[in-house]
């Protein structure tokens, strides 16, 4: 009951935030009837599931300040189990998305263990490794499509068991339904026993353990919410795309652009990852779209990746989030 | 049966030995504290004994628990608090949070690790700075917080490692007399590395004294500072400094 509490208590935010936070949702409640584009409404789609997965990665990356760098693994895993068991066997999305999320947290475990044995730089280039260790794996498992990947079959008329349809509003309202819950967990984690337990082993991991937390077993543990919630994304990808492959869903770029967008926006912080995702998500469509056209110049996009987070990090390591407080701060 | 129980510990920094041979005991509802000269190997006892350091030799016993090479989260789980002698400056978590996380291991629920937290920073005095981070603090103060925090962990056995340090006459004074406190209606038992001479002497019951990983005395203050062993060691590092 008290975390069902948590989870809808804003009280503690401020009152433009409350507001500003209200106006939001009823944005987003009537985005799609302000007679947008179909484009339009792909970007906001892909808006709440960047922000969805940045509020996943803001648990181990954001509170406990783990520098990961692998998140796609599980975006992956996500993805391939919707496609593969609809695939194979014709299994409704409604119990592949679950089995992929207790795959990708049983997975995430077994990574997980070795992992944070490892702290700092070490730990961030191990993240990396593990993620190419899989897309490899995935490239060329011929049982799985390799590199080709795979496609979804399509049902000709919309069908709700398998999240098919039509019309991209669908896609839209569901993937907001998710954002949601992302968000009302997220508000009921940062105030949880976990929350603050990784904040402190951010701050002063010798300090943490003198107060009884099991450091390791703790990152893990956010390791692998962090794990569940990209997987339910992937899950998604895997309908709404209707074909993935290695190179879309556990591409190395993926990983990069989930912990950029967190970062970007402010790690650590309740709306740092929504506020990062509508930037660097209208930023990179309109990046890759620019980029089709002039062949010489691929690879600029990540420069300008690689620019901003140096920006971020020399300028207000807390993102622009941390820009907007001390501001406000200073407003008073 | 001692309540906690040290027992020939041995630490070797490959080659410096930190800590040579060292056994003592000490009852439930003592005080007791620790001194030696600069690099006496003060510290690394009181890592070796909650876990940051594994002795390569001895026994560590705790409530009649042998807890030789548990890991500091395990000590305090145990029921061992301890403060650092120097504290990380950190800009993360407020003072109130803190002391919050220190709650947070005796309770799941937040309402009531943030209700101790609030009885602890009122009891040590800390309500008017709960909202700061700890880099805002002078250092004093910032051991004071390491206090807090490790009080909300509910320790039977509090090791402190230079809480005083810093403090003026006052202030030593007064932490005198919250030690005491703790100690008399908390039940807790101190056991505290001190180089302010006169509070371990007050506080204390009994002394312990280290010179060079070693040992070199044990017993009630005042028959300590006419040790001459004691007197010796302290006096030799005044010459040296003095060079
Ligand atoms: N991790 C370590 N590795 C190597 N040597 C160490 C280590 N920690 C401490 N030492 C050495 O062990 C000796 C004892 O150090 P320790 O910190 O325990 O002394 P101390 O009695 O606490 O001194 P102080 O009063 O200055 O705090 C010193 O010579 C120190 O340099
Ligand atoms: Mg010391």
């Amino acid at each position: 009951m008290e975390k069902l509490k948590d989870a809808f208590d804003f009280s503690d935010f401020s009152r433009s935030e409350r507001i500003g936070f209200i106006i939001f949702t009823i944005f987003l409640f009537i985005f799609p009837w302000l007679g947008v584009s179909s484009f339009a409404k792909t970007v906001m789609i892909q808006f709440m599931l960047f922000s969805l997965f940045g509020m996943g990665w803001n648990t181990i990356g954001g509170y406990g300040g783990q520098v990961e760098l692998g998140k796609a693994q599980y975006v992956g895993i996500g993805a391939y189990t919707v496609a593969l068991m609809m695939v194979w066997w014709k299994v409704p999305f409604w119990i592949s998305m679950p089995i992929g999320v207790l795959i990708a947290l049983g997975y995430s475990f077994i990574i997980g263990y070795p992992l944070f044995r490892l702290k700092g730089h070490y730990f961030a280039i191990a993240t990396i490794c593990t993620s190419l260790v899989l897309k490899d794996i995935f490239d060329n498992w011929a049982l799985v499509g390799a590199a080709k990947g795979i496609e979804l079959p399509i049902h000709d008329h919309p069908d709700f068991l398998y999240m098919q349809f039509k019309s991209d509003t669908y896609y839209y309202y569901f993937i907001m339904a998710l954002f949601y819950i992302a968000i009302f967990y997220m508000n009921w984690f940062r105030k949880s026993k976990l929350g603050y337990q990784l904040r402190m082993i951010k701050d002063d991991e010798d300090a943490a353990e003198s107060l009884g937390i099991d450091i390791r077993w703790c990152k893990i543990k956010a390791y692998s919410i962090a794990s569940a919630f990209v997987a339910v994304g992937g899950g998604f990808m895997a309908v709404y795309n209707l074909y993935i492959d290695p190179a879309s869903v556990m591409e190395l770029s993926l990983s990069i652009k989930i912990a950029l967008m967190a970062m970007l926006g402010g790690a650590a912080s309740m709306w740092g990852p929504i506020i990062g995702a509508a930037f660097l998500v209208p930023l990179d469509r309109f990046l890759g779209s620019w980029l089709g056209g002039h062949k010489g110049l691929t690879g600029i996009d990540y420069m300008i990746y690689a620019m901003l987070i140096m920006i971020v990090s020399a300028y207000q390591p807390r993102g622009i989030w941390g820009i907007i407080e001390d501001l406000r701060k200073r407003g008073k | 049966m001692a309540f906690l129980d040290v027992e020939n510990v041995v630490k070797d920094f490959g080659g410096l030995v930190a800590n040579n041979d060292i056994s003592f005991q000490i009852e439930k509802n003592e005080i007791v504290g620790l001194i030696g000269p600069n690099g006496a190997g003060k510290t690394t006892l009181f890592n070796c004994i909650v876990g940051y350091y594994k002795p390569d030799k001895g026994k560590i016993r705790f409530k009649g628990k042998d807890i030789t090479g548990f890991k500091p989260f395990q000590t305090s789980r145990e029921g061992i608090g301890r403060t650092f002698q120097i504290m990380k400056v950190t800009t993360g978590l407020t003072v109130h949070e803190n002391v919050m996380v220190g709650a947070f291991l005796r309770t799941e629920k937040r309402a009531e690790a943030d209700k101790e937290a609030s009885e602890i920073i009122e009891f040590l005095g800390l309500s008017h700075i709960k909202d700061y981070h700890i880099n805002e603090l002078p250092i004093a103060i910032q051991r004071k917080v390491g206090l807090a925090r490790a009080l909300a962990t509910k320790p039977e056995l509090l090791m402190l490692d230079e809480v005083a340090s810093g403090l003026n006459h006052k202030e030593t004074e007064e932490m005198v007399e919250l030690l005491k406190r703790l100690n008399v209606e908390k039940h807790i038992t101190i056991f505290l590395i001190e180089h302010i001479m006169e509070m371990v002497m007050t506080v204390s019951g009994r002394v312990i004294v280290l010179d060079s990983g070693i040992k070199i005395a044990e017993g009630p203050p005042e028959d300590i500072v006419k040790n001459p062993e004691v007197i010796k060691a302290y006096l030799g590092e005044r010459y040296a400094k003095g060079k």
